[in-house]
């Protein structure tokens, strides 16, 4: 057996308890940026498709900062912003950070979703004499919101590996846990390969999990 | 049933009905013919206000419909409307799109509601699809399902734009059928077609429209043996 196999099996045996807990941080930060962002993302996509000239405007300010900035920045800003009004972990000003930035690009997948509902379906359901509202919530956003699964999916997919990024605030996840072990093992190369091993892993299963769920989707309409 | 007075509609720049009067008497079955462009589709969007218009006036029913201050919702759902590509909810059954409008409009009750659906159904001759997704029926399945639907809300009039357009030509019949059938039951119908058979043998009175402008209006008789306008004899030789 090559050299490299031993040192990184080492490498992961000694380490995959601390990393199990990191794991857990991670997926806690992931959750909670991809609810946060969900709720974020669903409010300004209705504030772009809302008729208001206000609202649009203020959707397309938030949208236009958080995609134009690195996320990196957004983490830094945020966590040194909120911490001089109110005392907060790193974890939470993290969690927040992610979701804010979710929020920008998730709000672009619904409103992309809601807008490509067929004009069709909207005035058949106005004939039929719904009104405005119960048009929305009955047919354009049970059917937007199918569509938006597969590009929601891949942003989560996108969250849990953009958690890494917390690691400059000091929050012990993954990659947090990886640098610091590099560090102390002089074993640099072997510690990345081990923390990239987490991510493909976790990665791997919530897509086999999303394919899963997209397929029972199918299966029902059809 | 549905009084069209003066009524001008443009798009932009574009002025697509230009002084439009129709009349649709109560039981009346309405055919609009024209070439595409010439302003008959637009005129029945006109009338269930999916299109506001510029000026004019709109009657239902007796009611001159003031589209700034009536709840145009409450008009709507008195003028059925079948569309050419059906827009059925593709995630609801077939039952579901039956029942959806009396459901959420007339707060009817879901069994008696269900009643009513399958009935209507079984009217359009597809009781036995009733908890199939729309993405599993023909075209022809869909548009009678699309007419079971409108029907559901017990409109005053239906208007078809269209209706078997968008049909491979041997699913044409069985939509005309149910529409004959509706027309023999007494519904007021506008429809907007290319099917000069069903003109022929069900309308009351076929209307030219051309330009934005009604340009003929007689007994399909008539229209078809002695039209009075150069256009519409130009048209008659064209799908004949």
């Amino acid at each position: 057996m090559p050299e490299i196999f031993v040192t990184v099996y080492d490498v992961f045996m000694r380490t995959y308890p601390g990393f199990l807990e990191a794991t857990v941080v991670t997926l806690q930060l992931t959750a909670i940026g991809v609810i946060l962002g969900t709720v974020i993302g669903l409010v300004f996509a209705l504030m772009k498709i809302s008729g208001s000239k206000i609202l649009q405007t203020i959707a397309n300010i938030y949208i236009t900062i958080i995609r134009g900035t690195p996320l990196i920045v957004q983490i830094m800003f945020l966590y040194f912003g909120i911490v001089e009004i109110y005392t907060m972990s790193n974890f939470w000003a993290g969690a927040i950070a992610l979701g804010v930035h979710n929020g920008a690009y998730i709000a672009e997948i619904f409103r992309g979703s809601i807008q490509g509902i067929d004009p069709g379906q909207r005035e058949a359901s106005m004939s039929l004499g719904m009104d405005r509202r119960q048009t929305m919530s009955r047919i354009v956003f049970p059917q937007a919101l199918r569509r938006s699964i597969p590009p929601l999916g891949n942003q989560f997919i996108i969250t849990l590996k953009d958690s890494s990024l917390v690691y400059i605030i000091g929050v012990a996840e993954i990659f947090s846990l990886g640098n610091r072990e590099a560090a102390q093992s002089y074993q640099p190369f072997e510690s990345f390969l081990v923390v990239a091993l987490y991510y493909l892993v976790l990665v791997m299963i919530f897509t086999f999990l999303l394919r899963l769920y997209e397929n029972k989707l199918d299966v029902d309409r059809a | 049933m549905i009084i069209g007075e003066n009524i001008h509609k443009s798009f932009g720049d574009l002025e697509v009905l230009k002084g439009v009067d129709l009349h649709v008497k109560p039981q009346e079955v309405v055919v609009l013919v024209g070439v595409s462009g010439s302003g008959k589709s637009t005129l029945l969007r006109c009338f269930n206000f999916l299109e506001m218009i510029n000026e004019g006036k709109i009657t239902i029913d007796g009611h001159t419909v003031n589209p700034k201050k009536d709840n145009l919702t409450k008009i709507r759902a008195e003028v059925g409307m079948v569309f050419q590509h059906f827009n059925l909810f593709p995630h609801k059954t077939v039952l579901e799109n039956v029942i959806e409008a009396p459901i959420t409009v007339k707060k009817m009750k879901k069994e008696e509601a269900k009643k009513l659906g399958a009935e209507l159904l079984k009217k359009v001759g597809l009781e036995d699809k009733a908890n199939v997704y729309p993405s599993k029926l023909s075209g022809g399945q869909k548009q009678r399902v699309a007419i079971a639907r409108s029907l559901a809300m017990q409109p005053k009039v239906m208007l078809f734009d269209e209706p078997t357009s968008a049909l491979d030509p041997e699913l044409v019949g069985e939509v005309l059928q149910v529409m004959k059938q509706l027309a023999e039951e007494g519904m007021t119908m506008v429809v907007v077609t290319h099917e000069m058979k069903f003109a022929k043998e069900v309308a009351d009175r076929i209307i030219m429209i051309d330009e934005g402008r009604i340009i003929e209006s007689a007994d399909p008789k008539n229209f078809f043996e002695n039209p009075q306008n150069e256009r519409t004899k130009q048209f008659i030789q064209l799908v004949e």
